[in-house]
C-alpha cells in the first residue's frame, strides 16, 4: 500500500534545522499514515526540525499547532515536505 | 463507596491531555499525574456523588490518539476501545478531555467519538494556559459546530468539581447528539481559537531553554548519565541516616524485650523471629521511598519523554526502543507496574522483548539484600565506595537486561510490522509537592504494611522451621561452644533442607544458611534479608550486633569464616538476575497471555543467575585468595 516517493520532493529527515516546511504527503502504509495523522502530523501542517539526536537518533519536531514530537529518522524520510 | 452506580463517566482523550488531573478533581483521588504520553497504564476507576445524591462512577482510560487503528488488543488503544464498548447498555457519558492548546489534533478523535453515537461531553482543559498565551476560545461556537456540550476549565480553578459534575449530569440527561455534524478539524480549530498575540508563551520559552541543555547533542547525554548516577547513588546517600536511626530503634527494642522477658522461647520468637526478620527489612524503607519519589519527579517534570529521545538509538541497538525506556526506568521501583507500562510500546515483538528483560532491572525489593551485603563485606570502605558499589549493581542489572535483549534478538518475534518512534514531547512542568508527598506516604505505608504482614508471617514460619528438629539431624556437627539454641537450629528441619542443596550451591559459595534464605525468598526477594535476619539472629550471641556484622563473623563448623567477598559478589550476581518474584511472574503471564513465556522467564533467569554466580565465586575465590 505504500505510495511511491517522488524523487524531486524533499523529505523531513533532510530538512535543515530551524527551517519551517509544510507536510505534503506521508509515504507510508495506510495504518501507519493514519496513526501519524491522529498524533497530529497531517498533510498541510507546518513543521520545523528543532534538533536531531546524536548517532542517527530521532528528530525533534515542532508543528504549527504547537505540538512537539520525537520522530524516528527513518520515518521522517517517508514524510514529504515542501518549503 | 458501595452505593449503586447511577451513571458512569469515562474520561477519554489524547495522552497527556490532563485526564488524570480531572479524575483527581472529580473523585478526590490520588491517581499519579504523569507528564509522559500514555502514562495511565490501565483504566483507573473512582466514585463520587452527583449533585442530586446519586453515585457517579468515574473511569480514567489510557490516553489514545485514535481508536480507529486499534488493531492490537493489548495496546492502550485496544484497552480503551474495549472499555468504551463495555459502557454501552448502562447510563454513561463519554467525556473527551481536550488540551486547549492542542485543539486541532484532538478534534480528529472527537470525530471518531461522535461516530460511536454515545453521549459525549467535551472538557477543554488548560484554559488558563491558553489565555496566558494570548488566545481566546469561542466555547459556544465550538459547541455549536460539534453539536455537543463543551465546558472550558483550568485544573486550579475553584469550583472545578461542581462545574464538571453539572456538565456531566446535563449531557446524561440530553443523551447523544441527534445529528452527526461534519467539520474539518483544522479549519474549525482555527476558527474557534482566536490568537490576539502580544503575550509571550512563557511555558514554551522555559521548555526551549531547558531543551537547549537537556537535549544538547553533547551535554544532553552527559546530564542524563549524571542524573541516573546521582539517582542510584542517592538511594544510598540520602537514605542512610534514616536507615541507621530505624536500625538503632529496632535494636533498642530487641534489647528492651530481652531485658523484660528474660531468655526463653517467646523472647527468641519475638527478638530473633519478628524483630530479626521484619525489623531488618524495615531499615530499607527510606531507600525505597527516595527511589520512588525521584522516579516520579523525572516523569512528572516531563524529563522522561526527553530520555526516550536521547536513548532511542541506543535501545534500538539492543533490540529495544525509546518507548521501552519508560518501563525499563519504572522497573527500578518495581517490575509489576513496569510490565503493565509496556502497553505503550506499539510494536508487539519489542513489547514482548521488553517484558522478558524487565525482571533484570534492579527493583527496590533488591535494595535490602544489596544494602546488607555491602554493609557486611565492604562496611569498612568509604561512603563513596559503598555508593559506587550500589551504582555498579544498578548498572549490572541494566547491562544484564541489554545483554538478554541482544541474545533474545530476532528469536522473539510477534506478528506486526516494525513501528518507528513517534512520541509527544510535552512542556516541562513543575511537579506538585502535594502529589509527591502523597506518593511518598503511600509508598512508605505500603512497605510498612508489607513488612508488618507478609514478612512478619514469613519470619515467624521460618523461625518455627528453624526450631523444629529434623529427623536424623542429631548427628550434625556444630561449631564448638555453641549455645543450645544454635545447636537446635543447626539440627532443624529448615537447616536440613538447606544442607541437602549444598552440593548444588557450594560451587556458587552458598551454604545451607543462604540456601534457606534463597528458598524463603523464592516468591518475593524482599524476604531474603528477613530470612537471614532470623537465622543469624538465632545464631548471634549478642542481640545488639547488626545483621551485617553477624554475617561477616559467621564461622563454618571448622571455625573458618563462612563467607568472604567472593560469596558476597556471587550472591549479588544471583540477585541481579534471578526472578525471585511471584508478582512479576503473574504480571508476565497477564501481559503475554502465555505460560510458556512465563516459564521461560523463570528458567532463563534462574539458569543464568546460577551459572554466573558459580563463575563469579570460582573466579573470585581464585583471584582474591
Amino acid at each position: 500500500m505504500s505510495v511511491p516517493m517522488t524523487s524531486s520532493a524533499a523529505t523531513l529527515d533532510v530538512l535543515e534545522v530551524g527551517r519551517a516546511a509544510q507536510v505534503k504527503a506521508l509515504a507510508l502504509d495506510a495504518v501507519e499514515a493514519d496513526w501519524l495523522r491522529a498524533v497530529g502530523l497531517v498533510e498541510g501542517v507546518a513543521v520545523t526540525v528543532l534538533r536531531r539526536a546524536a548517532f542517527g537518533g530521532p528528530l525533534h519536531l515542532r508543528l504549527s499547532t504547537g505540538l512537539e514530537l520525537a520522530v524516528d529518522r527513518a520515518l521522517a524520510a517517508r514524510v514529504e515536505v515542501s518549503p | 463507596m458501595s452505593a449503586e452506580v447511577a451513571l458512569t463517566v469515562a474520561l477519554v482523550g489524547r495522552p497527556n491531555a490532563g485526564k488524570s488531573t480531572l479524575f483527581n478533581a472529580l473523585t478526590g483521588g490520588t491517581v499519579k499525574v504523569g507528564n509522559f504520553p500514555g502514562i495511565t497504564v490501565e483504566a483507573v476507576t473512582g466514585q463520587t456523588t452527583l449533585e442530586d445524591g446519586r453515585a457517579l462512577r468515574v473511569v480514567d482510560l489510557p490516553g489514545v490518539y485514535s481508536l480507529v487503528g486499534a488493531g492490537d488488543p493489548d495496546s492502550d488503544e485496544g484497552h480503551a476501545l474495549r472499555s468504551l464498548d463495555a459502557l454501552k447498555g448502562s447510563p454513561h457519558v463519554l467525556a473527551q478531555v481536550v488540551d486547549a492548546t492542542q485543539l486541532a489534533p484532538a478534534l480528529r478523535l472527537t470525530k471518531e467519538l461522535l461516530a460511536r453515537g454515545q453521549p459525549l461531553l467535551l472538557i477543554v482543559t488548560q484554559h488558563d494556559l491558553l489565555v496566558t498565551q494570548g488566545s481566546t476560545l469561542d466555547v459556544p461556537g465550538l459547541s455549536e459546530a460539534l453539536g455537543v456540550q463543551v465546558v472550558a476549565v483550568s485544573a486550579k480553578e475553584p469550583g472545578l468539581r461542581v462545574k464538571l459534575l453539572h456538565a456531566i449530569a446535563d449531557v446524561a440527561r440530553l443523551g447523544p447528539s441527534a445529528a452527526v455534524r461534519t467539520f474539518d478539524d483544522a479549519a474549525l480549530a482555527a476558527r474557534v481559537v482566536r490568537h490576539d498575540g502580544g503575550l509571550k508563551d512563557r511555558l514554551r520559552a522555559r521548555t526551549e531553554r531547558l531543551d537547549a541543555v537537556l537535549l544538547h547533542p553533547l551535554l544532553g547525554p552527559l546530564v542524563f548519565l549524571g542524573l541516573m548516577t546521582v539517582l542510584f547513588a542517592s538511594v544510598f546517600f540520602v537514605a542512610e541516616p534514616v536507615s541507621a536511626a530505624i536500625d538503632a530503634g529496632t535494636r533498642f527494642l530487641a534489647q528492651h524485650l530481652e531485658a523484660t522477658l528474660g531468655p526463653g522461647r517467646l523472647t527468641s520468637l519475638l527478638v530473633d523471629g519478628v524483630l530479626g526478620g521484619a525489623g531488618t527489612v524495615l531499615i530499607f524503607l527510606p531507600q525505597i521511598v527516595v527511589l520512588t519519589v525521584v522516579l516520579e519527579l523525572i516523569e512528572a517534570s516531563g524529563y522522561l519523554a526527553r530520555c526516550t529521545f536521547l536513548v532511542d538509538r541506543l535501545l534500538r541497538f539492543v533490540g529495544l526502543g525509546g518507548r521501552s525506556f519508560v518501563p525499563l526506568l519504572t522497573a527500578h521501583a518495581c517490575a509489576v507496574p513496569a510490565i503493565q507500562a509496556t502497553r505503550i510500546i506499539r510494536e508487539p515483538g519489542q513489547r514482548l522483548r521488553t517484558i522478558l528483560v524487565l525482571p533484570l532491572m534492579t527493583c527496590s525489593a533488591r535494595i535490602p539484600t544489596y544494602g546488607l551485603l555491602i554493609a557486611a563485606f565492604f562496611g569498612a570502605r568509604s561512603a563513596w565506595f559503598k555508593s559506587a558499589a550500589f551504582v555498579a549493581l544498578y548498572v549490572g542489572g541494566i547491562l544484564a537486561a541489554f545483554g538478554a535483549s541482544l541474545v533474545l534478538g530476532s528469536r522473539v518475534k510477534r506478528a506486526g510490522a516494525s513501528k518507528p518512534l513517534v512520541l509527544e514531547l510535552p512542556h516541562y512542568r513543575r511537579p506538585q509537592a502535594r502529589v509527591m508527598a502523597r506518593l511518598a506516604w503511600r509508598t512508605a505505608s505500603r512497605f510498612v504494611k508489607d513488612v508488618g504482614s507478609v514478612i512478619v508471617v514469613a519470619s515467624v514460619v521460618l523461625w518455627t522451621l528453624l526450631n523444629v528438629p529434623s529427623p536424623g539431624g542429631g548427628d550434625v556437627v556444630v561449631p564448638e561452644g555453641s549455645s543450645e539454641k544454635v545447636v537446635a537450629m543447626h539440627r532443624s528441619l529448615a537447616a536440613s533442607v538447606g544442607r541437602a542443596l549444598e552440593p548444588l550451591t557450594q560451587p556458587a559459595g552458598f551454604d545451607w544458611r543462604i540456601n534457606v534464605g534463597l528458598i524463603g525468598s523464592f516468591g518475593a526477594r524482599e524476604l531474603m534479608v528477613g530470612t537471614l535476619g532470623v537465622i543469624f539472629g538465632i545464631e548471634g550471641e549478642d542481640a545488639e550486633a547488626p545483621l551485617a556484622e553477624r554475617l561477616r563473623e559467621t564461622k563454618t563448623a571448622s571455625g573458618a569464616p563462612a563467607y568472604g567477598v567472593p560469596t558476597a559478589l556471587s550472591l549479588m550476581v544471583f540477585f541481579i538476575i534471578a526472578c525471585q518474584c511471584m508478582s512479576t511472574l503473574a504480571a508476565v503471564r497477564r501481559e503475554t497471555r502465555s505460560w510458556r513465556w512465563t516459564g521461560f522467564v523463570v528458567a532463563y533467569t534462574y539458569g543464568l543467575a546460577y551459572g554466573l554466580a558459580v563463575l563469579v565465586f570460582q573466579l573470585g575465590s581464585r583471584l582474591l585468595a
